[in-house]
């Protein structure tokens, strides 16, 4: 209570009348007020003696200044009307308001353009991918083609290198009484001990998966193996090269069973040629 | 008809200003504007810019309403603050003491007086009245803050008493103030 006595005469309650406090101050007047009657019933007289001490103090303002002042209060008046709230709160939750809408339109907008943008890239991609996949085919057909070229000149240099070689000499091996319509070619070189078969020129019927053609050489009267080749469509073009010889008189294939035998089956016996 | 006085009660105003009526800034203008114009004008003695300040007073007071409150006191007390508060921003801001230094020659001998404060104004004669009945330094004190618009600290330093003092004779001065009203 003391307390409160001492803050009352200490002034500080005239000055928070007269508006000549800080803002701390007057924010502790205010809390004191709040909790002691006392000082709220003393702000009370100090107010109220105040006001009539302006009240004594007052000077009436010319008339003409009524209308003019009201007017310009006035003047506002319907702009307010318009607002059922109250005006300041009105105002600041206005301006609080309308920020929010442009920001949620610009992410708006953002999401939409980033959506559209990846439609786009997605079409584009797609658009690309089947033109890469396209490529990629044309690529293909084209180094197949490629390779047969590659794979026939290759063959026709080799033919044309082995037939132009004056060592080589071409024996024509013909078809015996059981496969009178079988043939071959075989260029044999006995400068060079190669024997090369020409693949194009086979004419034999295609073997199974058992058995394999071997091409004999016959030294002496004696059979010796020169290797065995397949007949396939795919295998056709080309010069097979066998086992190497020095010498021979003739030249035989027989059917044998995959891999080779060490000596011929007779009545296997496809063609036969002699040099 | 339209000089008519409208008042209503403090809480009738404090309530119809708050709902925005019409009514409320004319039972404002009628119940409050010769209280107010009386500080304004004894803080700016040429009174067409007294007149633009009560101007500026009432359309702050309607524009501002909405932080008002019951709980922080009188409703006088918180437009006279507003109206001393402009008073005071006017005749220190820079157009006004320009103006006055540009005052013609002839003007001068009145100006002065008005300075002075010494012409003589039959409205406010009685205050003068009531004046009489305070101290001598309880009224200097009571007319440098409540109507020239010193502070309490610019008061001390302009008539070289401590603060405390100065305080003292405020609240004694007020003190005054009530008796004399009760």
């Amino acid at each position: 209570m003391e307390d409160i006595k001492a803050y009352i005469e200490s002034g500080i309650l005239e000055l928070y009348v007269l508006g000549d406090v800080s803002h701390a101050e007057k924010l502790q007047v205010e809390e004191m007020r709040s909790k002691h009657p006392a000082i709220k019933a003393e702000l009370d007289e100090i107010e109220h003696s105040m006001e009539l001490y302006a009240a004594e103090n007052a000077v009436k303002p010319n008339d003409h200044l009524r209308d003019r002042i009201l007017n310009s209060m006035l003047t506002n008046f319907g702009d307010d009307n318009n607002f059922p709230s109250k005006t300041a709160p009105l105002a600041a939750a206005k301006v609080v308001a309308l920020p929010a809408p442009k920001v949620n339109s610009f992410f708006k907008y953002a999401f939409a353009a980033c959506l559209a943008l990846l439609i786009l890239s997605v079409a584009a991609l797609i658009n690309i991918y089947n033109k890469l996949q396209d490529a990629n085919t044309q690529l293909v057909a084209l180094n197949s083609t490629n390779q047969q070229f590659t794979k026939t000149v290759n063959f026709q240099d080799q033919q044309l290198h082995i037939y132009r070689d004056p060592s080589f000499k071409v024996i024509q091996l013909s078809g015996t009484a059981k496969h009178a319509n079988a043939s071959m070619l075989l260029a044999f070189s006995p400068a060079k001990k190669k024997v090369i078969i020409d693949m194009a020129d086979l004419k034999m019927p295609e073997n199974d998966k058992a058995h394999q053609y071997q091409l004999w050489a016959l030294v002496g009267g004696k059979p010796v193996n020169l290797g065995v080749f397949d007949k396939s469509t795919s295998d056709s073009v080309d010069m097979k090269e066998m086992k190497s010889i020095a010498l021979a008189q003739a030249f035989a294939v027989t059917l044998e069973p995959k891999g080779g035998s060490v000596n011929p089956t007779m009545d296997q016996m496809m063609v036969i040629g002699n040099f | 008809m339209s000089k008519k006085k409208i008042s209503l009660s403090e809480e009738e105003l404090v309530l119809a200003l708050r709902n925005r009526e019409k009514i409320a800034i004319e039972a404002l203008y009628d119940m409050y504007s010769s209280s107010l114009f009386g500080v304004i004008s004894r803080i700016i003695i040429d009174t067409p810019v007294a007149e633009d300040v009560l101007q500026e007073t009432f359309v702050k007071i309607w524009h501002s309403f909405a932080s008002y409150s019951t709980e922080k006191g009188r409703l006088f007390t918180w437009m006279v603050n507003i109206a001393r508060n402009l008073a005071i921003d006017k005749i220190r801001s820079k157009d006004f003491k320009n103006q006055n230094k540009n005052q013609e020659l002839e003007n001068n001998v009145t100006f002065i007086d008005e300075q002075r404060n010494t012409v003589y104004k039959p409205e406010l004669l009685g205050i003068k009245d009531l004046v009489q009945t305070l101290k001598p330094e309880q009224k200097l004190i009571l007319e440098l803050v409540y109507f020239k618009g010193y502070t309490h600290v610019e008061a001390a330093d302009e008539l070289g008493i401590p603060l405390g003092t100065i305080k003292t004779r405020l609240r004694m001065a007020i003190q005054q103030l009530r008796k004399h009203f009760n």
